[in-house]
């Protein structure tokens, strides 16, 4: 996939993010979907991804999605790195640990976002009951990829 | 396929922009640096957004209008809607129960009150429900090109917030930012206090020192502005208490759920005076 493409899949799944963000946090849940896609596609992909890269499409989704600049851009140079070293490692993982890191690491870029982005109103019961979901979630798609291989099965 | 382990100088890499990551953030968070990028983005996003629904979704419902019988009765609501609007806005000003009614001020010289009507052009839903940043985009309708930064915005119900940024559209901060500082008093004129933002939709709140201020605070007591600052004009009505917490013996905070909602209505005053 090129890297236009990359950048409107992603920018699609970050516009299904604000809107369902919206109606999720009247349940005090936050599924950071732009996140949780960046991260599948630097864990599916065949190569490793570029701090540059990883730095250009943080900054983007940082402006597009209204928050401070840096924000996003961090998390995404730190998963693409922990990814690209050890993504032969987690070849060896079941989906059950690899559902628990994703799951887990969405729950460390809410935890930091809402730091950041929301000091005065910080709340455990989002965090805790978002990484609970994260997890569900991430257990979701892997069953989805499980039955149905070829709906997640996508070259990247 | 197996991927390779990252290289020594692609780590190096990775640790470069993760540095320069950090910089941006600190930068960001500590001086306004990149408020004209993010404001010119915000700018022509929304400009983006008129122009293309003014080329792909208004010629459709033109055409659907026209073969439709009821097509000019549809425009003539929409025009009355409007007018509707804007005769609310005009009818509040110069109504007894408006919220300036108690400022004698404004109004017994409420036919040289000027204001300028504003629309509203965006406001993100997400960051207004949860985070501490809440501001909203407008236009503001005016003849005359002037500098309304500082000057308050008002609906048909309270007051809004104040104009922080101007350039085609205007940034309005709202009174719930937790970087917004409202004064504000009660009716009985014998307590004053600065009620910050909360973060949350539609409540504020205020920090005060019961040592100091000896009146009784009861819940539902309503608040009005102080006139200080120099922003808001006085003895506006602003909301009332819904909770007192005792912080300790020095320190009592009350939360004050504020009359007006930004989401209430697409139209704006601009106070010009």
């Amino acid at each position: 996939m090129s890297f236009i493409k990359r950048l409107l899949f992603l920018s699609v799944i970050n516009f299904l993010d604000q809107n369902i963000s919206n109606f999720l946090s009247e349940f005090f849940i936050i599924i950071p979907l732009t996140f949780l896609s960046y991260c599948f596609y630097v864990y599916r992909s065949d190569k490793n991804i570029s701090a540059l890269e990883a730095f250009l499409l943080g900054l983007f989704f940082d402006l597009i999605s209204g928050t401070y600049f840096g924000l996003n851009t961090i998390f995404f140079c730190l998963v693409a790195y922990y990814l690209n070293s050890n993504a032969n490692s987690f070849k060896l993982f079941s989906y059950l640990q690899v559902c628990i890191f994703f799951g887990l690491s969405a729950s460390a870029y809410v935890g930091f976002t809402q730091l950041i982005v929301n000091l005065y109103n910080f709340s455990y019961l989002t965090l805790f009951l978002s990484s609970i979901v994260n997890i569900i979630f991430c257990f979701i798609i892997a069953f989805i990829a499980a039955y149905f291989p070829k709906s997640i099965n996508m070259k990247l | 396929m197996a991927r390779t382990v990252p290289t020594t100088g692609q780590k190096l890499n990775f640790l470069l922009f993760l540095v320069i990551s950090i910089l941006i953030l600190y930068l960001d968070l500590s001086s306004n640096n990149f408020q004209n990028i993010k404001n010119g983005f915000k700018s022509f996003k929304i400009s983006s957004y008129f122009i293309l629904k003014e080329i792909t979704i208004e010629p459709l419902k033109f055409l659907q209008n026209r073969y439709k019988t009821k097509s000019s009765l549809i425009k003539e609501n929409e025009i009355l809607r409007e007018k509707l609007k804007l005769s609310d806005l005009n009818n509040f000003i110069t109504s007894k129960e408006n919220i300036f009614s108690k400022n004698k001020e404004i109004y017994e010289d409420k036919y040289n009150f000027f204001y300028d009507v504003a629309k509203l052009r965006s406001i993100n839903p997400n960051m207004f429900k949860c985070c501490d940043k809440h501001r909203m985009q407008i236009e503001v309708i005016a003849k005359d090109k002037t500098d309304n930064i500082e000057k308050f915005v008002f609906n048909k119900i309270g007051i809004i917030g104040q104009i922080i940024h101007q350039n085609k559209y205007s940034e309005v901060l709202l009174l719930t930012d937790t970087s917004h500082s409202l004064p504000i008093k009660s009716e009985s004129d014998n307590f004053f206090c600065n009620a910050r933002g909360s973060g949350r939709e539609g409540y504020i709140i205020c920090k005060y020192n019961p040592l100091v201020w000896s009146e009784e605070i009861i819940k539902n007591q309503i608040f009005y502005t102080s006139g200080m600052g120099g922003i808001y004009p006085k003895d506006i009505e602003v909301g009332h208490v819904t909770n007192i917490e005792v912080v300790n013996s020095i320190e009592q905070s009350l939360l004050i759920k504020l009359n007006a909602s930004p989401l209430d209505s697409n139209i704006f005053g601009v106070l010009k005076n």
